[in-house]
């Protein structure tokens, strides 16, 4: 009974996932709820490379507010359509994820994480001072979106659908991606990479592969915040918020397309409420984070799939 | 002119000093101790309260640097060591949650509004018709001795000895017998301990607030890179060279000069791809 329950899930996990966010609507803003949308999106980029490719980035902020400042410039210079300016984010996120790409995938550890750190930083000057003529500096700029047909995005509710069809469209696409040859070539490189190597596999262009589909993904989730807000800041791309994602991808359990969805609403959850009780925010954020990693490394989506009985719902996924 | 290349040559020497401890924690275990930003920091925030508790500025240097040695050794025997041969990725997070806390903690008891320090020297001295800080050139002397201190370390001591090999080969060093980790939590109180002292230096050039670390992070990160992977040496150069590079991009475009210190990293990974 329960195994056919499960099963059930499995199948239908795009459903469950968009009923579980239409749950959250009652109890949340309808544009908050978008907000967590968007942020599992990124979540989701981010696993991508964390999770599956092994790869820590301290630097995923800088796709994500390329995503974001792509569309608000599409907008102002090229077009006011919302889809050609998320796919702008796409575009422009991707482009930088293929310029730095073949420069970071050869390292791994410790210089994989700082280099993306670096080279966030040097985003964050470009967008804040470098090309401050175009991108606003400091005040960041506003976005206006046109309508598309019966899509108007400036009504909460037609962003909140939108954003949801592009994250159930990218939650089947990571889990196409996975589940193919690709993601276990993926999972190998993340286990033992000469191994993958002696086996005869160009495991560089692999990586850079994954590492742009990763970027993009971010571009995307940073176009859709661009849309959802209506304006674009230097916080979007600010290297010190690289620690939210990663926050969010172990307390939901790296390597898994759900981990990554229940992490990121864990982390939007833990980070609109409970700074109103918590005075040193920073602090607790470190003292949960040594928590994870010292006695929770698998989890919240780890600790169910142990409970669950078998087969879990992670195995009988296609 | 002159003055900006002094100005470079003792920031560089300030990198080099920082520097030390992320080269050795790296070149050894391959992680990177974002800790080592709070080190930093602390020892500049010791620095401010004993001056103002009216101590020398000697004495007070010498306290910030001993403080930074029991913090240093509980990261390292209670994070570090415990994550150690496990996921470096674990440890990554781990010393940056320390970095967090630690940040957190300094703005709590210090407060988040930077603090000017004044040179304790306070002369100058002219050279080629250019009045200079002698702070300043005490800086590069320090950076200097240090360098000096450290050849004479690894190549005529034992533990200096088991150190470079370690660094050159840790297989290998284990191999003949060798327990590399052992000396390991030596090494990481030293270079934290000059992290402090550089932090300490740099104090009174710059303005202390609670997210210091985080930019000379980075900055010693890319110093270390450039200089090439566990290479005391390419360290050394990398960092006055690194230093001289900000000095003058800083001359013509004030905020440009750390993104500049990154495009020469890049620049370097170009030319010299890292496969670790």
């Amino acid at each position: 009974m329960l195994a056919s329950i499960q099963r059930w899930l499995a199948r239908f996990d795009l459903v469950v996932i968009a009923g579980l966010f239409l749950a959250l609507l009652p109890v949340l803003h309808v544009q908050r709820t978008t907000d967590f949308i968007v942020f599992c999106l990124y979540v989701l980029s981010f696993d991508l490379i964390y999770g599956h490719m092994g790869r820590l980035s301290f630097g995923h902020m800088l796709y994500l507010g390329a995503g974001a400042y792509g569309a608000a410039l599409c907008s102002v210079h090229l077009s006011a359509n919302p889809i050609v300016a998320l796919a702008a984010s796409v575009i422009l996120a991707g482009a930088v994820g293929l310029l730095l790409g073949p420069l970071v995938v050869r390292t791994t550890g410790a210089c994989f994480a700082l280099i993306n750190l670096a080279f966030n930083q040097v985003g964050h000057f470009v967008v804040l001072i470098a090309a401050a003529a175009y991108t606003g500096g400091e005040d960041g700029m506003t976005a206006a979106f046109s309508r598309v047909g019966p899509l108007n995005l400036s009504q909460r509710t037609h962003m909140f659908a939108f954003a949801l069809a592009i994250l159930l469209a990218a939650v089947w696409f990571v889990r196409r991606l996975t589940g193919s040859p690709f993601g276990i070539l993926l999972r190998s490189v993340k286990e033992k990479e000469e191994r993958v190597r002696f086996l005869g596999y160009d495991t560089t262009r692999y990586k850079l592969v994954a590492f742009v589909l990763s970027t993009s993904l971010a571009g995307a989730a940073g176009g859709l915040s661009a849309l959802n807000y209506g304006y674009v800041t230097p916080s979007f791309i600010d290297p010190g918020r690289n620690v939210e994602v990663i926050f969010a991808a172990l307390i939901g359990g790296a390597g898994s397309v759900y981990g990554a969805l229940l992490g990121g609403v864990a982390y939007m959850v833990i980070s609109n409420y409970l700074p109103d009780y918590v005075q040193r925010w920073e602090m607790f954020l470190g003292f949960a984070l040594l928590l994870l990693v010292f006695r929770f490394r698998s989890g919240l989506w780890g600790w169910i799939a142990q409970r669950a009985p078998r087969p879990a719902v992670e195995e009988v996924a296609p | 002119m002159i003055s900006t290349l002094a100005y470079g040559l003792t920031i560089g020497g300030i990198f080099y000093i920082i520097s030390i401890g992320l080269s050795l924690t790296f070149g050894t275990m391959r992680i990177v101790n974002f800790a080592h930003a709070l080190v930093y920091t602390v020892g500049a925030y010791v620095l401010m309260a004993a001056l103002r508790a009216h101590l020398g500025f000697l004495p007070a240097a010498l306290l910030g640097v001993l403080v930074t040695i029991p913090i240093a050794w509980c990261i390292e025997r209670f994070v570090i060591r415990r994550l150690y041969g496990q996921s470096i990725d674990y440890a990554i997070i781990a010393t940056y949650a320390v970095l967090l806390i630690g940040v957190d903690a300094t703005k709590w008891l210090f407060g988040a509004t930077p603090v000017p320090l004044s040179d304790p020297i306070g002369k100058h001295v002219v050279l080629a018709g250019v009045s200079l800080p002698v702070y300043r050139l005490v800086i590069i002397a320090v950076a200097l001795a240090i360098f000096a201190g450290l050849e004479l370390f690894f190549r005529r001591t034992v533990v200096g000895k088991v150190v470079v090999a370690g660094l050159e080969d840790k297989e290998a060093a284990r191999a003949i017998g060798l327990s590399v980790d052992k000396y390991f939590s030596l090494v990481f109180v030293v270079g934290s301990c000059l992290a402090a002292l550089g932090g300490i230096l740099y104090a009174p050039i710059t303005t202390l607030h609670p997210y210091m670390g985080f930019h000379v992070l980075l900055v010693c990160f890319a110093v270390v890179l450039v200089g090439g992977l566990g290479s005391m040496r390419g360290t050394f150069a990398a960092a006055f060279g690194l230093g001289l590079v900000m000095a003058l991009t800083g001359r013509f475009w004030g905020p440009a000069a750390e993104t500049m210190v990154f495009a020469v990293m890049a620049a370097t990974l170009v030319i010299k791809p890292i496969e670790v």
